[in-house]
């Protein structure tokens, strides 16, 4: 069985594409989601930031107020062209052709309206598809100031003094204490995150050298002479599924640390109070205990895909198998993501899905020892189950020659 | 010494193959295809036995059940007087097998390839080196022992191939096809290997469909035809049966006659 093993694995190292799909793709991975999001975010944020709309107002002496202090605002331009805009219909059109990006139509003047006890209200017309978009945010905060110098005002001529105004307005003031701590406010987020990425990265691993230990096998016609030897079967199977079993912690392995590596490198750059608070109570015992769960789920994936792989005929009908696999490896996750799915000693007996709740729960820091420790208990009886399966098919002369 | 008695091995049709129904084989029934339904022979020591027959007579089928890859529905193999279907590691242990089909591992060189099967047969140390090394000069491969078996050339993964099936000295030798596909001077390479074990007093089973390599080689000769062993004795009987000094006519005859009967 230890020379099964030590040959596969001599086989594996001396195969760069594996090599490269087990260790570097998932020390890649991070660095590059990470900073394609924070450039492309950050990219997005600045230039609709940066951008000056062009704007119109429709029937500015309503209130000139208002007109002035878009007109000193420095993301507003006014618009400069020839046409005169009447109507919200001409507005909306003007937005479509692109010779406006916004249009205001002020259809009283606030300060009459007031005093006759109705509210005046303006028009935004703009196009609100865009993600980011401060136009609308920018018009109402102005609106809103001048609305507020409005009701002071009217408040004082009623009698209301100025200092008094706030509870009148608001006899009641609720505000929310949270116990949630930060991190578990994050982790929930991000802890639902990371069995995502994690959990397929694990499947992988175990998938690429799987494919060329059963299949592959039988492709370049190894495999009869190999069940030549007076191996047992068993132990040929062994060896086989420890190397993949190696393959798979190694992908996982790889992933967590640089997972590790690069939160760290992120946090000392970005200043997002938050995230960094909440990450920098997730310790190196967690990354351990998530390390511990992806184990027994890599046993299950290694003698999942061995088997899968002993069966087929060639490399090309592995992988076809692999294909549906790696998409139905998401489905526990998803179920994982349900709402009111928490991990408790049901959900725990759910392989894979108790694993991408517990990591969840580690992230949080609210992690219950004793569902973990059943986690890995059926997670490891389900891989022994599989693995003798494992055993079986590959005794068998239907699976073997077919 | 090797006797085969009666042997028989069936596959079960696949549904698919089932519900078409066309082109029926005479050995499809009951929803098995009867792959060999009674092959007898037998080959001493120091002989060489051809296995004729023609494409899907069940030769290979019969080889690999003696090579214990496929488990026999019935009858007897026994290799100097062992039952190897009922001891299948014995049978694994005293039968060297190669087939034209059977592969190297490419990202393993030629010597890795040979130690690892040598190591599999619990080969160790010294004398592991050793058997490797002596084969390493008899098939003259020591200039590329050390390249990855995926670069090198056909013949040379053949030389490559015969040791890996030698390597645990085996008391039969059993070759499917071993030289079909080859060039001449690899073919030469075979032919020459099979005389040295024959010379060895190793016996030696082959199929092949060049009769011109029975010719050479072969002391008797198994034809099967249809899952049966229709002819089984010396070279000699087979072309006073055959009614041809020809191997060709001879075989043609043979098979013809069977089908008549
Ligand atoms: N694993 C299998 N499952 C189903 N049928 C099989 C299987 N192996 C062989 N057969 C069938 O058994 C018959 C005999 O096959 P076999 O390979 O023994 O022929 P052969 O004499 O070696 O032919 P050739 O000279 O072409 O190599 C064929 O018709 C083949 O389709
Ligand atoms: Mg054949």
């Amino acid at each position: 069985m230890f020379e099964v093993f030590k040959k596969e694995l001599l086989e594996l190292v001396r195969d760069r594409k594996t090599l490269f799909f087990v260790l570097a793709l998932p020390m890649l991975i991070f660095p590059v989601i990470m900073g394609l999001v924070a450039f492309l975010g950050s990219q997005a944020a600045l230039k609709a930031e940066q951008k000056v709309h062009t704007y119109y107002i429709v029937n500015e002496q309503n209130s000139e107020q208002f007109a002035e202090r878009v007109f000193y605002h420095k993301s507003f331009k006014k618009y400069d062209g020839k046409h005169q805009f009447l109507s919200i219909e001409d507005l909306k059109q003007a937005v479509q052709s692109g010779a406006i990006d916004v249009g205001i139509y002020l259809e009283a003047d606030p300060t009459q309206t007031i005093e006759q006890g109705e509210q005046a209200s303006w028009q935004v017309v703009f196009n609100d598809a865009q993600s980011i978009n401060f136009i609308y945010d920018r018009l109402k905060s102005i609106a809103n100031e001048l609305s507020d110098s409005l009701r002071e005002q009217a408040l004082v001529a009623l009698g209301v003094d100025k200092s008094k105004q706030a509870a009148m307005l608001q006899p009641i003031l609720v505000s929310k204490v949270d116990t949630a701590d930060k991190r578990e406010n994050i982790g929930e987020k991000l802890g639902a995150f990371i069995p995502y990425l994690l959990i397929p990265l694990v499947l992988m691993g175990a998938s690429y050298p799987a494919i060329d230990l059963g299949a592959g096998e039988k492709e370049r016609g190894t495999l009869e002479t190999l069940l030549l030897t007076p191996v047992t079967r068993t132990q040929l199977v062994l060896g086989k599924f420890l190397t993949v079993l190696l393959s798979s912690l190694a992908c996982a392995t790889v992933t967590v640390l640089s997972m590790a590596i690069w939160v760290s490198v992120a946090i000392s750059f970005v200043e997002l109070d938050t995230i960094k608070s909440a990450f920098s109570s997730v310790t190196g015992v967690d990354f351990m205990l998530i390390f511990a769960l992806l184990v027994p789920i890599a046993a299950i994936f290694s003698s999942l895909v061995l088997a899968i792989s002993i069966y087929a005929r060639t490399f090309k009908e592995a992988q076809n198998y692999m294909a549906p696999l790696s998409m139905g490896v998401f489905l526990p996750i998803v179920i994982s993501l349900m709402p009111n799915m928490v991990l408790n000693a049901k959900t725990a007996l759910i392989p894979v899905t108790n694993v991408a709740l517990a990591i969840k729960e580690i992230v949080k820091g609210t992690v219950d020892y004793g569902l973990l420790s059943m986690i890995v208990l059926t997670s490891i009886g389900l891989a022994a189950l599989l693995l003798a399966f494992c055993v079986r098919w590959f005794s068998k002369e239907t699976v073997l020659f077919r | 010494m090797i006797e085969v008695k009666a042997l028989q091995k069936r596959f079960k049709l696949t549904k698919e193959h089932q519900q078409k129904g066309k082109s029926k084989d005479v050995r499809e029934h009951d929803g098995y295809f009867h792959s060999v339904k009674n092959v007898s022979f037998s080959c001493a020591q120091g002989e060489v036995l051809g296995l004729l027959g023609p494409s899907g007579a069940g030769k290979t089928t019969t080889l690999r059940m003696l090579s214990t890859a496929l488990k026999p529905d019935s009858g007897q193999i026994t290799i100097n007087g062992q039952d190897i279907i009922k001891k299948p590691l014995i049978g694994r242990r005293s039968i060297g097998f190669l087939s034209g089909s059977t592969g190297l591992y490419g990202r393993l060189s030629a010597r890795e390839n040979v130690e690892y099967f040598a190591k599999l047969h619990g080969l160790k140390g010294r004398e592991l080196k050793s058997r490797c090394d002596a084969l390493f000069e008899k098939l003259d491969m020591t200039e590329f022992l050390d390249k990855r078996a995926e670069h090198l050339s056909t013949g040379m993964k053949q030389k490559t191939n015969i040791a890996r099936a030698v390597v645990h000295q085996p008391d039969v030798v059993v070759l499917d096809e071993p030289t079909t596909g080859l060039d001449i001077m690899t073919t030469q390479t075979v032919i020459n290997f099979i005389r040295e074990l024959k010379s060895n007093g190793t016996p030696v089973i082959f199929s092949t469909h060049h009769l011109d390599e029975v010719a050479l080689l072969c002391d008797r000769i198994c034809v099967i035809d249809k899952g049966v062993s229709c002819f089984d004795d010396s070279v000699a009987q087979f072309k006073a049966q055959g009614k041809s000094d020809e191997l060709n006519q001879a075989f043609m005859n043979l098979l013809q006659g069977a089908a008549h009967v």
